[in-house]
């Protein structure tokens, strides 16, 4: 019955391909547009490198060459990667459009590649052969998931900053997903080379971009198979025409429009919205102590852990710090005050790599400041963080916020989950145990399953400390955990924190909140003009008169904070 | 030689034109229009059936032809950008809205006007030739460089002068501050639309008129040239997009000249790709670009 739909049902096919080359940046939310050109690429030199009869009598030339367009797609996309990656947003897809478009007029001015009236080769792709590298990709994504990876890919596409503090290679993570594209794409060409036995450079033009992107977007990247879903959706349009008798050719791009653009404005996330709603929530598990054992023990209490001599940071000729030495010891609290505009937040900013310092050095955890790789290695030495407003992801749910956390002390699962290994499975319960742990320990076990912005204020902070505490660190920093918090809520928070350096986690924060600072800290340093002015124990550092002067000298208004 | 940069000259100022609508909207909304092109085809089309039915001049014709695409433009914005305002996808779901907008709208042009091309009728412009110095030069690209030159003087001016470029500024500057102090932000950005496409359907007819005829590609010819008009240009700098419009269509002109038309493409793109790497402000603009 289906015979004469062959044709259609592998078009089907190749447009998921493609989307699918989409869907993989798109979940990691880096705009790539070059697809055609990696495609171009793989097609092109396939034909190049691939005998056109089958090897060993029975090798189909497409067997050999998805293999090939895949290299060539990965390769290219790394190279086109090392300069386009450094690039964001838009630039980054105006730059890999130009990339696609200097690949089609260099083939089609190549002797090589049959110039503008192109290749011809022999059709070898089945329908079932295209089906089944579609099942093959669908496979890879559905595994990708709920895997450290593909964490690592929602949590950079949310807040790169954010994910870069949890321990996630911002830069790699960004690369591996424009090189998975690179290399879907070169899939793609090739597929449709040996599907159509004939490619020529316009081919593989803006058009075919614009496509591959409109199929993924429609289909949404909030499940694995979205993109048979934008192109199952997007190939009914014709055939429902058809079967209505509607014969003029304007209607069929009309109706694609109008549809597209009614997905896009009410349902954010294309058709998977309709499917990610139907997902089934999964139950907390019971309380299980067991989830912190194992991990690896924090350094004994009274050790240097962090140390930095001379540091300053200026932007132009504003200095927003100097001079700043500083000894953190394990297992202590300790809080810094200061005026707004002291450099209270640039100082942590150094020391967990967000900035480079410009004068001075220092080493966190063994992780010397200014070294390349940013904030995520010292993320992965043990440092953890909230910032001064709210970096929550937020088109995760509090659960997935918490689990992304714990990235920097959980092994990658994504190879392991492809075969199904029982050491995946218990790697990705324990993380999720830890998870669930540290949300109970703030009290938001209750809403895991909600969205940061269905949160309370208080609660979204709470919700920051718990992602924070989920990466087990020796080294916790806060940044104004209190702002925002009324004075019943700043008193939970303090017997967190008091809490938490009974089980020798080593806390720095930051809070106007003079009271709760001075409740809970062990050591207080007070800054003013980029300068320490005063450190030691809280109560007398208080009392110093320089610091009445600079600080609480300001009494009005720091009472508006203190409430 | 002289000739071939004469030719880019003229080239350039229908980029600049098609591109400064395109940044106009980037530079104050931050939103990357890519129905922009489809503007531009329409403005080709309406100019080529206005100037048929009625054979009206052509100082009347180009201001219908920009009232229509204003209109269009405001239709743009009412439902392609306005109802994703505030979302956290905002600007990526405005990418793909407005290539669905663009997609209907050369649909509804196939629906009227056909596949075929459509041309100016034969002797709607005198196609007289000046020669100045050896070069060629018809009153048609005369009138075009002209025109392209007038409205981008206009359009700095407006921007750079006016009170309703100052709240333009304003809201490019940052929108929530700008509505604090009172300017009706909705209004600006509704204006802004229509400013960009009324200017996108003058350049679309213009480059009608300068190639005799029109087709549904037109716009996406010039699209990715555009691109890299803006980007060379400094994204949101009005200023760089002409200097960069009129120096891609002398690049290109230059590469036909010594290699062959087949690669201008590549210029365009290999300039594009450099500067985008090199200095992403672009050569000319001093846009902050924030990453945080």
């Amino acid at each position: 019955m289906l015979a004469g739909y062959d044709t259609l049902i592998t078009n089907i096919a190749l447009a998921v391909i493609l989307a699918y080359s989409f869907h993989v940046v798109l979940m990691a939310g880096q705009l790539n547009l070059g697809q055609a050109g990696f495609a171009s690429l793989g097609a092109y030199i396939s034909s190049l490198v691939v005998p056109a009869e089958p090897l060993f009598g029975s090798l189909s030339p497409v067997l050999i060459g998805i293999p090939v367009g895949a290299a060539v797609g990965a390769g290219a996309a790394f190279l086109v990667g090392l300069p386009v990656l450094r690039l964001r947003g838009v630039f980054l897809a105006i730059g890999t459009i130009a990339f696609g478009e200097m690949v089609r007029v260099f083939m089609n001015n190549a002797e090589w590649t049959g110039g503008a009236i192109g290749l011809r080769v022999e059709k070898w792709v089945t329908v079932d052969l295209a089906w089944i590298v579609v099942a093959v990709l669908a496979y890879l994504f559905w595994r990708l998931g709920p895997s450290r990876i593909g964490r690592a890919f929602a949590a950079v596409r949310e807040d790169e900053l954010a994910a870069g503090s949890m321990g996630v290679d911002v830069v790699r993570t960004r690369m591996t997903s424009f090189v998975a594209s690179g290399a879907i794409a070169g899939v793609y060409g090739v597929m449709f080379l040996y599907f159509f036995g004939r490619i020529t450079p316009t081919t593989f033009d803006f058009s075919l971009t614009l496509g591959g992107l409109v199929t993924a977007v429609l289909g949404g990247y909030l499940v694995f198979f979205g993109p048979v879903l934008g192109a199952g959706f997007l190939t009914a349009v014709p055939e429902i025409q058809k079967a209505l008798g509607v014969e003029a050719g304007w209607i069929h791009p009309f109706i694609t429009g109008l549809l597209l653009l009614a997905v896009i404005l009410f349902l954010p996330g294309g058709l998977s919205t309709l499917f990610a709603r139907m997902r089934r929530v999964p139950a907390a598990p019971d309380p299980d102590l067991g989830a912190l054992d194992g991990l690896p023990p924090l350094p004994d209490r009274g050790t240097p852990i962090a140390r930095v001599r001379g540091l300053g940071k200026s932007y132009g000729a504003v200095q927003a710090v100097r001079e700043v030495d500083l000894e953190i010891r394990s297992g202590e609290v300790l809080g810094v005050i200061g005026p707004n505009g002291a450099g209270k937040t640039t100082l942590v900013n150094m020391i967990s790599g967000l900035e480079t310092p410009t004068a001075g050095e220092g080493e966190i955890l063994g992780v010397a400041l200014g070294s390349p790789g940013g904030a995520h290695r010292f993320a992965q030495a043990g440092l953890s963080r909230t910032f001064q407003h709210s970096k929550l992801f937020d088109r995760l749910t509090a659960l997935d916020n918490v689990l992304v956390g714990t990235h920097a002390i959980s092994r990658s699962t994504y190879l392991r989950r492809l075969f199904w290994m029982p050491s995946a499975r218990r790697d990705e319960r324990r993380a999720r145990a830890l998870a669930w742990a540290q949300l109970r320990r703030v009290g938001l076990a209750e809403r895991a399953h909600l969205r940061p912005s269905a949160l309370s204020y208080g609660d979204q902070r709470r919700l920051e400390i718990a992602r924070a505490l989920a990466a087990h660190p020796t080294l916790l920093i806060l940044d104004e955990p209190a702002a925002g918090m009324n004075h019943v809520e700043a008193g939970e928070l303090a017997a967190l924190i008091r809490g938490l350096a009974e089980d020798g986690i080593t806390v720095l924060f930051i809070e106007h909140n003079v009271k709760m600072v001075l409740d809970t800290c062990t050591r207080l340093v007070v800054l003013n003009f980029g300068e320490v002015i005063a450190s030691g124990e809280p109560h007398r550092v208080a009392a110093d008169p320089k610091v009445v002067e600079a600080y609480l000298g300001a009494e009005e208004e720091e009472s508006e904070h203190v409430r | 030689m002289l000739q071939q940069l004469a030719n880019g000259v003229f080239a350039g100022s229908i980029y600049a034109l098609f591109a400064i609508g395109f940044t106009l909207v980037f530079g104050i909304l931050r939103h990357l229009n890519l129905a922009h092109a489809a503007i531009f085809t329409a403005g080709a089309f309406v100019g080529i059936e206005i100037a048929t039915r009625t054979g009206i001049p052509i100082w009347i014709l180009f201001p219908i032809v920009a009232a229509i695409g204003a209109l269009a433009g405001l239709l743009l914005e009412r439902t392609a950008f306005r109802p994703l305002a505030g979302r956290d996808d905002e600007h990526f779901a405005g990418l793909i809205s407005s290539v669905a907008f663009g997609g209907v709208l050369i649909a509804l042009i196939q629906a009227r006007y056909g596949t075929e091309p459509k041309s100016f009728p034969r002797e709607y412009f005198p196609n007289q030739l000046f020669q100045f110095a050896g070069i060629r030069v018809t009153l048609t690209q005369l009138v075009t460089l002209g025109l392209a030159l007038a409205l981008m003087l206009g359009l700095a001016w407006l921007v750079s002068a006016s009170s309703l470029g100052r709240a333009m500024r304003a809201v490019a500057e940052n929108p929530t501050a700008a509505r604090v102090v009172g300017v009706n932000v909705d209004r600006i950005t509704a204006g802004t639309y229509a400013l960009s496409s009324g200017l996108g359907t003058v350049a679309g007819a213009l480059l009608a008129l300068n190639l005799g005829q029109t087709e549904r590609s037109l716009g996406a010819s010039v699209e990715l040239v555009g691109f890299a008009v803006i980007i060379l240009g400094g994204l949101g700098s009005l200023w760089g997009a002409m200097a960069a419009g009129v120096i891609l269509g002398l690049a290109e002109a230059l590469t036909i000249h010594y290699f062959d038309s087949t690669w201008k493409g590549l210029v365009a793109f290999a300039l594009l790709f450099a500067v985008l790497v090199l200095r992403p402000r672009g050569l000319f603009g001093h846009l902050k670009v924030r990453e945080v």
